[in-house]
């Protein structure tokens, strides 16, 4: 079998401290995006199982299938959940989910739940879209920013980036932290420039020679990346000219969440730490939709 | 009425008119285009509207401008503009100003004027500029055309064009009711359609559309939203809006209100008239003062429209609209009304502007007690 570089590792597990039978309500949400597919179950509002798969162009199987791995092994089955919501770009496809919610108002809601009440800002950079989205203090969207005019931000652009070079899409990020200082970016006007750039620099005198190390490289890529999601926070605080404003806690969501390379740089460039959690970020949608459907 | 096939069937009403009435068509850009003039020296004026296809002749002119300026290049070095006589580019954005060079360049044979209109609106010179250019407008005209432009022609003109911006304003207080009887994409198809056709014969259209806009049942109750930005070529965005739950109640385009928004006050100085009514028409934003009058008007149709919410749809590399956002985004924040601000291409991307706006319909809708009970509300 072929490995896939660029693919994050499927996932699924299912709590063995909560009894799904005690529950009153089981509510599960499922996040079918343009590359991955998550499902999150909550018992009562506490989290009982997730997954996490490859989406598949049959979206309404994906989204059945990955549901399917969240409850795993627990003995629960399809019927004995309550309600099923969808989110995500495919959501209209997931005919058997109740409720479709937009992607902006689940990452929202389920980055609250992952990181505490006191998140402000949420940053899910997905496979396709990168989202900022600035919350009220209280329970509500106060306004938010997608990626427009180019997909530099995107989790997509790694994906390939990584199939192409062979390179481990878990490891990339760390790597391309073993450098002392950052090379300057490569292009961050579009994703197919950055990636024929970043290839380039592999070809270049410097890296034959050693002058330029892989690290360096994966760094310069990476910091394209975050340079785009930083544009796209700053766009929050029109009002704040000359500085991009985090309004308090700062979480990530999304599977480039999980890539230090770029969420270090982030934090470096906005002087801010992001909140932690023990919750894979990838989950956060899947999560937002089932807490908003009950 | 079915304003998208008078749209659809511009080129071939045009050059039917011209069969008919062996006059010459004048193409226009900008909703700055004193259209009055031009009709009292016997000329159909008509708005260039661009359209969505694959770009092949003008990326060699024009690189970097907006996508609609590219199209309207792309229509005329492709021939299928043909039938236009003349180009008229009022200043204003620099990018239309590049298809009009670019054009007129390439067709020689097109009578071609660049009219100068301040972009300090308010000095004390203005009215004064913009007449003495007005003047040479209509000699030029009458050079072109053969006709003289008599007062009597002028006042005709005039009371044409008044007419049509004051059954198009009926229409947009039709908007004003709690549930209006159009929705803002058939709005934005009429007004579209107004901008190709002979205002004489659009008049006569008009005054039957409003008969049958009086005996519609009111509409469902939607959320209410202004429509801020750049010019608009189609009502697609108006269409994703409304299958959302959302209905543009009330625009600040410039190819919407802004273009019908004041008559023209009659006076004996006929061009110190026309003058004075573009000079003070609500402004496009590279026009000086928007600091002061385009908030303000803004925040005028806010109120008076009882709006939930705002978008702003800046078309990908307009350079005009962004240079007052600040202006714009400080006053909605002020009066705590809510917005989305986005750049959009040509076309509306489906799946992307689907998920702006069913987010930020949801964000606006958990504030709105009037919808609570009956619409889907989302509190995070």
């Amino acid at each position: 079998m072929v490995k896939e570089y660029g693919k994050w590792p499927e996932f699924s597990q299912v709590s063995k401290e909560i009894d799904w039978k005690g529950a009153k309500l089981i509510a599960a949400g499922v996040d079918v995006g343009t590359t991955s597919a998550q499902a999150a179950i909550l018992c009562d509002g506490k989290l009982f199982g997730y997954a996490n798969i490859h989406a598949g162009v049959d979206f309404e199987k994906t989204a059945k299938d990955v549901i399917a791995l969240a409850m795993e092994g627990s003995g629960m089955a399809a019927k004995d959940i309550g309600i099923i919501s969808a989110t995500g770009f495919a959501k209209k496809n997931v005919k058997f989910a109740s409720k479709t919610f937009d992607e902006i108002h689940c990452h929202a809601k389920g980055a609250r739940f992952m990181f505490g009440p006191e998140v402000r800002t949420v940053v899910d950079m997905g496979g396709q879209t990168v989202k900022a989205i600035r919350l009220f203090e209280w329970d509500r969207v106060r306004d938010f920013m997608l990626n427009d005019k180019c997909a530099t931000g995107s989790g997509r652009n790694i994906e390939v980036l990584c199939a192409q070079l062979h390179q481990d899409i878990t490891e990339i990020g760390s790597k391309s932290l073993e450098t002392e200082k950052d090379p300057e970016p490569v292009s961050t006007t579009c994703w197919a420039f950055a990636g024929t750039e970043t290839l380039g620099l592999f070809g270049r005198p410097e890296y034959r020679s050693e002058k330029l190390s892989e690290a360096e490289i994966y760094a310069s890529h990476l910091f394209a990346i975050a340079w785009r999601v930083i544009g796209i926070i700053g766009r929050l605080s029109p009002l704040d000219v000359g500085e991009i404003s985090v309004d308090g806690g700062l979480a990530f969501t999304g599977g480039l969440a999980k890539n230090p390379g770029i969420t270090a740089r982030i934090e470096r460039e906005l002087g801010v730490a992001a909140a932690k959690s023990d919750i894979d970020p990838m989950l956060a949608g899947a999560i937002g939709a089932a807490l908003l459907s009950v | 009425m079915d304003f998208k096939k008078l749209i659809a069937e511009r080129h071939e009403y045009a050059q039917k008119w011209k069969e008919r009435t062996g006059g010459k068509v004048l193409g226009w850009f900008e909703p700055y285009f004193p259209e009055e003039i031009a009709y009292a020296a016997g000329v159909l004026p008509v708005r260039i509207i661009a359209q969505h296809e694959p770009d092949a002749l003008s990326d060699k002119w024009i690189y970097g401008a907006c996508y609609p300026v590219k199209d309207m290049t792309n229509q005329f070095l492709l021939g299928r503009m043909d039938y236009i006589d003349g180009l008229v580019n009022v200043e204003g954005c620099q990018w239309i100003f590049n298809a009009y060079e670019v054009i007129t360049n390439n067709k020689p044979d097109m009578f071609k004027h660049y009219l100068f209109l301040p972009d300090y609106t308010e000095s004390k010179t203005s009215k004064d500029v913009l007449k003495s250019e007005l003047l040479v407008f209509k000699t030029k005209l009458e050079e072109w055309t053969g006709n003289k432009i008599t007062d009597a022609a002028l006042d005709n003109a005039i009371d044409i064009y008044n007419k049509n911006r004051t059954l198009l304003r009926r229409i947009c207080e039709l908007r004003r009711a709690d549930n209006p009887v159009i929705l803002g994409s058939e709005y934005m198809d009429m007004l579209l359609a107004n901008q190709v056709m002979d205002k004489a014969q659009m008049n006569g259209i008009l005054e039957k559309f409003i008969e049958e806009l009086e005996s519609r049942e009111p509409g469902k109750d939607m959320i209410r939203l202004m429509l801020i930005g750049s010019e608009t070529w189609d009502s697609n965005l108006e269409k994703l809006i409304e299958s959302l739950g959302g209905n543009v109640v009330i625009d600040e385009l410039d190819n919407g209100t802004s273009y019908f928004w004041d008559n023209i006050f009659p006076q004996k100085d006929r061009m110190m008239a026309v003058g004075l009514r573009y000079l003070g028409r609500p402004r496009q934003p590279i026009k000086e003062s928007n600091w002061r009058r385009r908030p303000a008007h803004i925040a005028a149709l806010a109120e008076d429209y009882h709006i939930d919410g705002a978008i702003i749809a800046k078309q990908i590399y307009c350079h005009p609209h962004g240079t007052d956002n600040y202006e714009v985004w400080k006053l909605l924040r002020e009066r705590n009304i809510p917005y989305h601000y986005f750049e959009r291409d040509m076309f509306v991307p489906n799946d992307e502007t689907t998920l702006r706006v069913e987010a930020f319909l949801n964000t606006v809708r958990a504030g709105i007690t009037r919808l609570a009970g009956w619409h889907n509300t989302v509190e995070i």
